[in-house]
């Protein structure tokens, strides 16, 4: 057996391992997760098949085309999709690159096996392919399956498309990998600050490009086809692999085979020409580079008192002990992960774009009808992004402690207090960051007080609910092994953490819309039904809360007493 | 000070410690030895609480540790085999942290940090990220900790990994300095010429059952042949590996 094979064999077994594990799982857990998972494939097949559904409706052509505008704007939606997603995954690509070949404990081992780097790093390479490429899988499926429906495209189509997925997800590795190679030889030679210059700059652009070409002014305008086909323009060259993808499969609906098969051969060919490279660049660059790493002067110092983490100390000097170095350890360890802090920063990103487009949002709050949705929209939003806060950052909060457990589980102090300070340290902040945020979007939009008061209530209430769900699940199902909070996450746990949060939310959100809506329609009989009414739904979020709250708590505790380190 | 009555685990059908009867008195420097597998960590984590016994009972200072967690562990301080540290926190910060975990009044307690960092040699790293710092420094770090709350009782797993000879040598003297002011040493280790060094008493354990208590010299004097301590434990334990 090759040595490739042999990694490839060892892979093998510790998935199958890891799919005979999951009899150990809790069978709620497992049936949840299971369900969730199906739901959401029928989910976004949903929303993909009545979306298309809906622009193949459209009559009428576009300008010189002999094509409908429905056809038009789907075949550059798929487009625009494709390059989205091949960015995306170059992105990925980077970043599990870096892990998969730099930071994991077993490129150590293999490095002082008899094992040449170029065999090492095709080994690794393949890993980061099924890490990055697999959500692909996943939720393209449904939408090619929309499409393919929808134009009642014939078994070429769907062949091609299965066809294309290899080269297209082996392209954006290569290229992702390429890069990292490079990087992990330039960036650790760079000062802090350079690097901060450098994802400021980057940032800036980003963001002056987003508000330039996908400005939602531009896109309300009456002349809504020019401009979105001028939008996506850069989607359709030729020269972009994602072009030559969406380029072939759409051939393939229509029956043009030869098309298909030279675009497919033009991706081909490319995927196997970068992968090519990338190996040749490996066999040269990756073992000065991850010696580099290895070999790097490890001197950072964060002396006490110095820095607002190094203050934390006295800032929360009223918090009493242990109460108040557990918060200060969750904090610096957050702080100082950049895993951590960095998506931190992407959702703020989010934010900021999502308040810098609500005054597009103003033009439909003229009428009763709109003003509702657009409120209970802003609700929905706000509590979604909660959700994903607490899903993302909060639910590791007790997994992370990990093998350290010990120090905890030795200290006379009980679990109930680890667990409740982290639950109190999730509401302070996010709290501090979604009542914000939840408060500015309700002056942006100008909501009337009722509306106001609702918003602001339900992100509060929500902040309890959501953070008993998350350190409660959290609690009820840790996972000691991992230290990678983005993989806690994405475990079993987290998902069935997320599906939950995303359930509850639903519930809190759709009550009130329902309340509001039947108002807006006239469908109470008396203004006094109205408010006896949301008096009622109140009551039921406040309730639900309460029991989102406490019930994972003390699900989570229970696990957490019965638990042995 | 340490007392197990009948102290029992199971790990499905495998009995790991099987009615441990023991004391430990005050000020005394227990020494815990058995081969591989024999149920010397899980008989420590029972100790300090980290499992719970499947039968049987252990106590500190007469506190039960299932009971009376808090008050028992107030009294203990644990060194592990792997000392799993905040890789994100700095050696001082650490310090901090388990003061605070320990409520121990702020008055003296910098210079009671500084002191144990001094003494375990890790005072200049003090401000340096635990994921910075070598298996030998986080094992002192840890020992460091450990004292920092004066424990009546310090269960020591294995101490010596990633130790140089001079750390060791200044590890056993700390340790039996310790149990000359009263702080009673349960220690389990395999390295026997450090248990004829410092045990006041030894006991082995083999497949989870105590087969004998006693000093250094009625250990020895169970063998047939007495020679080192090494033959006489190859012999009790039938050829296992220590």
């Amino acid at each position: 057996m090759s040595q490739v094979a042999t990694i490839a064999w060892v892979k093998l077994r510790m998935g199958v391992h890891a799919v005979a594990s999951v009899r150990n799982e809790s069978r709620l857990k497992v049936a949840v997760i299971s369900i969730s998972a199906i739901g959401l494939w029928l989910f976004v097949f949903g929303v993909f098949f009545e979306g298309f559904g809906w622009l193949a409706r459209f009559g009428g052509t576009a300008g010189d085309f002999a094509l409908t505008i429905g056809d038009v704007i789907m075949a550059r939606m798929l487009s625009v999709l494709t390059l989205a997603v091949f960015f995306m995954l170059i992105f990925s690509n980077v970043l599990v690159a870096f892990s998969t070949l730099y930071r994991s404990r077993e490129v150590a081992y293999l490095v002082q096996s008899p094992m040449s780097y170029r065999t090492l790093f095709v080994a690794r390479f393949a890993e980061c392919i099924v890490f990055s490429s697999w959500a692909l899988a996943y939720l393209g499926s449904p939408m090619i399956l929309a499409y393919g429906l929808v134009n009642g495209a014939g078994p070429a189509f769907y062949v091609a498309s299965a066809a294309f997925y290899p080269p297209f997800v082996l392209l954006p590795a290569a290229t992702g990998s390429l890069l990292t190679l490079v990087l992990a030889r330039i960036f650790p030679r760079l000062r802090p600050k350079t690097l901060a210059l450098l994802a400021a700059v980057v940032l800036g652009l980003f963001f002056v490009y987003v508000r330039i070409k996908l400005s939602a002014d531009r896109l309300s305008e009456e002349n809504f086809l020019p401009v979105l086909l001028d939008a996506s323009a850069q989607t359709q060259s030729p020269f972009l692999p994602s072009f030559w993808t969406s380029r072939g499969i759409l051939a393939a609906a229509t029956g043009n085979l030869g098309e298909c098969l030279f675009q497919f051969l033009l991706l081909l060919s490319n995927a196997l020409m970068a992968t090519w490279m990338a190996i040749e660049v490996a066999s040269r660059l990756f073992y000065p580079g991850w010696s580099f790493l290895q070999g790097q002067d490890r001197k950072r110092l964060r002396p006490l008192g110095k820095g607002i983490l190094g203050r934390l100390d006295s800032l929360l000097h009223r918090l009493p002990n242990p109460t108040r170095v557990l918060v200060i350890k969750d904090i610096k360890l957050f702080w100082r992960d950049p895993t951590q802090w960095s998506q931190f920063v992407i959702f703020f990103g989010i934010m900021a774009v999502y308040i810098a487009n609500l005054r597009n949002a103003r033009m439909y709050t003229e009428n009763d009808f709109w003003r509702n949705w657009v409120a209970c929209l802003n609700i929905g939003a706000c509590t979604l992004i909660l959700a994903t806060l607490t899903s993302r950052f909060v639910f590791p909060l007790v997994s992370l402690e990990g093998r350290r457990f010990w120090v905890l589980g030795l200290a006379p102090i009980s679990f109930r207090r680890i667990v409740w300070q982290k639950f109190w340290l999730s509401v302070a902040t996010t709290s501090t960051f979604t009542v914000g945020l939840v408060v500015l979007s309700g002056i942006m939009l100008k909501l009337n007080s009722i509306y106001f008061i609702l918003s602001v209530y339900s992100v509060c209430i929500t902040n309890f609910g959501l953070a008993g769900l998350a350190v409660g699940l959290g609690t009820l199902y840790p996972n000691f092994h991992e230290e990678n909070p983005a993989r806690i996450v994405s475990g079993m746990g987290g998902t069935l953490n997320f599906v939950l949060s995303v359930a509850y939310v639903a519930v809190v959100v759709g009550a009130q819309t329902l309340v509001l809506n039947w108002r807006v329609l006239g469908l109470f009989q008396n203004p006094a039904a109205f408010w006896w009414a949301l008096g009622g739904v109140l009551v039921l979020v406040t309730v639900v809360s309460g029991l989102g709250m406490i019930v994972p708590m003390r699900l989570g505790l229970r696990n957490l007493n019965n638990m042995e380190f | 000070m340490i007392r197990t009555e009948n102290l029992t685990k199971h790990f499905g059908p495998k009995v790991a410690v099987n009615s441990l009867d023991l004391e430990v008195h005050e000020g005394e420097f227990f020494c815990f030895l058995g081969p591989n597998g024999a149920g010397k960590t899980t008989t420590i984590r029972m100790l300090t609480g980290l499992i719970k016994p499947t039968q049987g009972r252990a106590f500190i200072r007469g506190f039960d540790i299932q009971q009376s967690p808090l008050e028992a562990k107030a009294l203990i301080g644990y060194i592990p085999d792997a000392p799993f540290l905040y890789e994100k926190l700095t050696g001082r910060e650490f310090m901090r942290f388990v003061a605070g975990l320990y409520r121990m009044p702020e008055d003296h307690l910098a210079a009671k940090c500084e002191e144990l960092l001094e003494l375990f040699e890790i005072r200049e790293v003090g401000d340096q990220l635990v994921e910075d710092y070598s298996h030998g420094m986080r094992q002192k770090l840890s020992f460091a900790s450990c004292f920092l709350h004066d424990p009546k009782v310090a269960v020591v797993d294995e101490p010596w990994v990633g130790l140089d000879p001079k750390n060791i040598r200044f590890v056993k003297d700390f340790l039996k300095e310790k149990t000359r002011n009263g702080t009673t040493v349960f220690m389990s280790t395999h390295s026997l010429s450090i248990i004829e060094n410092v045990a006041e008493r030894i006991g082995i354990i083999h497949r989870g059952r105590l087969l004998h208590v006693g000093t250094l010299d009625a250990i020895k004097a169970l063998s047939q042949s007495p020679g080192s301590l090494e033959d006489v434990f190859l012999e009790l334990t039938k050829g296992e590996d220590a």
